[in-house]
């Protein structure tokens, strides 16, 4: 009878050991990859490291954070920058997605043709925008003065609310096409008995959408919002080809202003100071969504 | 077996000595191309130093001058850099370049001024390579179909009335002027400081002088200029400028002695010496790019003695004479017979600048510097702020980084 008991203890053991040998190297992989990084810039976050070598300064680079009035602008313009053009990208991959996802023909084709703003790379798209936006040779303006909108030259990313929102819309125009292929993949997965059941008890085309597309793609949606909501906060290509945060910062966002000042002007302790900031707030952030998702949820449920 | 160890030792040595010719110099050429007079120097370089080889990597001005630090920083410097001369004070004071020795004779022969831009603790960071002085360049053919005749303006004031008639009465604007997020928008702007008198910083103490009123009425000018200056002057740099010259789309701006051969030959075109502002004379920022050597690639001798070579005689001359550029060294008392600018009137408009011109400030963080000087012009270009507030904002910020 002990005989059985420390066998199996020991075959428990082993298991346990085997599953650890297991993960180890995926465990392995992250320490390297995403841990040892993530301590080595919250350690120089606490120095002034510069391009001369580095000294212990303790919290001054984050008091000089929160005394700073210019970067809690930049941390309002990041999350005023981060809501609409996620807004915009899940309104606009919504519709797309619906559009896509209609039974007509050729659609193979359309939904091809959607793809090249996410396909081709990105500094490519930027600078093909940088000459959209061009006031003296862009289209754009071209355009504007043969309606009679704009009488002469107009300068999209010579003002500071026209240089933000242009910068939005190629934001946008990047991020698009992957959230209307995650929708158009869900939208995909929605049982067809449910369209007919509801079609056949008289149900108007847009209270199916609300009432069956919307809840059973809701996961998707809201995973979607969560992923394009970081890599917006973090987004940087966009901003450094289009404008480079000017003019006056009015596109300096938080991701932007770290690149500034730890590799543009070599100051890698204030800069890993704002790093460990942004981390702080998207998962701040991530916390308070998910926190109100599960609420949301919970709501939902009990009705 | 006696002779195994002679053997031994003489292998050895072929094998050190080998190490020590087979070297490869890292330069790092800022400006996205070789110029032929670089190559050409280099090659003779190679020729003259058997075993050495040169690898030139020319990276665009945007990102160079962060890739030179970048790798100095990271304890991989590359031999050699020509980079702006404004790194120089930041890279001597983290200790990653290596001083540069001249004597008495070499120094006496640079133009007034030069060797100023790379000094900095009385002692001399960078090899000068490149020399620039600024001037109006003016589009006759758009200043006539104005009801104007293309003489130079003298003071700002004539210059504004001349940008205004061409603004009011054709479809190009007045001026181009550069406003964008980059580092020639502070030099276009001190160009017009230094045309009225004012300074920066102070060339012994280094005390911060920008809240002047020279500053003022000079930040206050650019804010006329821009009504009848080319749209959006803040998404425009120097450079980008000479399109719209090309495309006849604006009548004046200011560039560098290369201008001329960038500009359409059907322009009809006239250089004139940038206008005198009311507390001053007609002036220029003077710049210098240089070539500095790092310490740690392990070669500094050899790279200090390519980047002597580059620099003077022959070499320099070539790449001045031949890329344009304001003479750097005063080729009369280096035995030239008949350097290229003299008796020239258009090199006279750019070599009588060099004695009348400023500095490009020479700061620790010059990327702070840049930001800080951009803030202020944005923000009258802008009309976001008023002349008073941006001036004594930005020297107090300007006090904070020098």
């Amino acid at each position: 009878m002990a005989k059985t008991a420390i066998s199996q203890q020991k075959s428990a053991l082993s298991e346990t050991a085997f599953a650890w040998l297991l993960i180890a190297p995926a465990m392995l992989f992250i320490l390297v990859i995403v841990a040892w990084p993530l301590l080595e810039t919250i350690r120089l976050s606490f120095t002034d490291a510069n391009l001369g070598g580095e000294s212990y300064v303790g919290t001054k680079n984050y008091e000089d954070l929160l005394s700073s009035r210019k970067f809690s602008q930049t941390v309002s313009r990041t999350f005023y920058w981060m809501f609409f053009s996620v807004m915009l990208k899940l309104i606009l991959g919504l519709i797309g997605a619906c559009l896509l996802n209609a039974n007509v023909k050729g659609k193979g084709l359309f939904r091809v043709l959607v793809m090249p703003p996410w396909v081709i790379p990105v500094a490519i798209g930027c600078i093909g925008w940088l000459w959209l936006y061009n006031g003296h040779f862009g289209i754009l303006a071209g355009i504007g003065q043969r309606l009679g909108i704009l009488d002469g030259p107009f300068e999209f990313l010579a003002y500071k609310n026209s240089a933000f929102w242009s910068a939005i819309v190629t934001d946008v125009w990047v991020g698009t096409p992957m959230v209307t292929l995650f929708f158009l993949a869900a939208m995909q997965g929605v049982p067809v008995d449910l369209y007919e059941a509801a079609y056949i008890d008289g149900a108007s085309r847009w209270y199916r959408f609300r009432r069956i597309t919307i809840p059973q793609i809701f996961p998707v949606i809201v995973s979607m919002m969560l992923l394009s909501a970081i890599w917006t906060f973090n987004s940087f290509e966009v901003i450094w080809i289009l404008t480079e945060g000017g003019p006056r910062s009015a596109t300096t966002t938080l991701i932007v202003d770290t690149y500034k000042t730890a590799i543009a002007n070599f100051k890698f302790g204030k800069g890993a100071a704002r790093a460990v900031v942004i981390v702080v707030l998207l998962s701040l952030f991530s916390l308070f969504y998910l926190l109100v998702l599960g609420w949301l949820n919970k709501r939902m449920g009990s009705k | 077996m006696k002779y195994i160890k002679p053997l031994l030792l003489a292998a050895a040595a072929l094998a050190a000595s080998g190490t020590t010719q087979a070297q490869e110099l890292h330069f790092i050429m800022c400006g996205g191309e070789i110029r032929p007079a670089d190559q050409r120097a280099a090659d003779e370089f190679v020729a003259e130093n058997p075993g050495v080889t040169v690898n030139i990597d020319a990276v665009p001005w945007g990102t160079c001058q962060d890739k030179s630090l970048t790798l100095a920083a990271a304890g991989d410097p590359p031999s050699l850099s020509y980079m702006g001369s404004r790194t120089l004070k930041q890279l001597s004071k983290n200790n990653l370049i290596v001083p540069v020795t001249l004597s008495e004779e070499e120094r006496a022969i640079y133009q007034p001024g030069v060797l100023a831009t790379v000094s900095d603790g009385g002692q001399l960071w960078g090899y000068p390579h490149a020399f620039s002085t600024k001037a109006l360049y003016m589009n006759c053919g758009l200043i006539k179909e104005a009801g104007k005749s293309c003489d130079a303006p003298q003071t700002w004031d004539d210059l504004y009335n001349l940008a205004k008639a061409v603004n009011d009465n054709t479809e190009a604007a007045g001026i181009g002027l550069a406003g964008k997020d980059f580092d020639n928008t502070m030099h276009q702007f001190l160009n017009y400081l230094y045309s009225n008198g004012g300074k920066v910083l102070d060339s012994e103490s280094g005390d911060v002088l920008l809240d002047s009123p020279e500053t003022l009425e000079t930040l206050k000018f650019y804010g006329k200029l821009a009504e009848v200056a080319q749209e959006g002057p803040t998404a425009w740099e120097r450079d980008e400028l000479k399109n719209l010259f090309n495309d006849g789309a604006i009548a004046m701006y200011i560039n560098g002695p290369w201008g001329r051969g960038q500009h359409n030959e059907d322009i009809d075109q006239i250089t004139v010496p940038i206008p005198a502002g009311p507390s001053g004379e007609q002036g220029t920022i003077l710049i210098t790019d240089s070539i500095a050597v790092f310490k740690g690639s392990g070669h500094e001798e050899l790279a200090a003695k390519l980047a002597k070579k580059l620099a003077s005689g022959a070499s320099q001359y070539d790449l001045d004479e031949s890329w344009g550029l304001t003479p750097i060294l005063q080729y009369e008392k280096a035995g030239v017979e008949k350097p290229y600018y003299v008796g020239d009137s258009f090199w006279e408009v750019y070599t009588a600048g060099i004695s009348k011109g400023g500095p490009e400030p020479l700061v620790t963080d010059f990327k702070s510097l840049q930001s800080v000087f951009t803030n202020m012009i944005q923000g009258i270009l802008l009309d976001d702020d008023t002349a008073e507030n941006l001036v004594s904002i930005a020297a107090e910020e300007l006090a904070e980084i020098k």
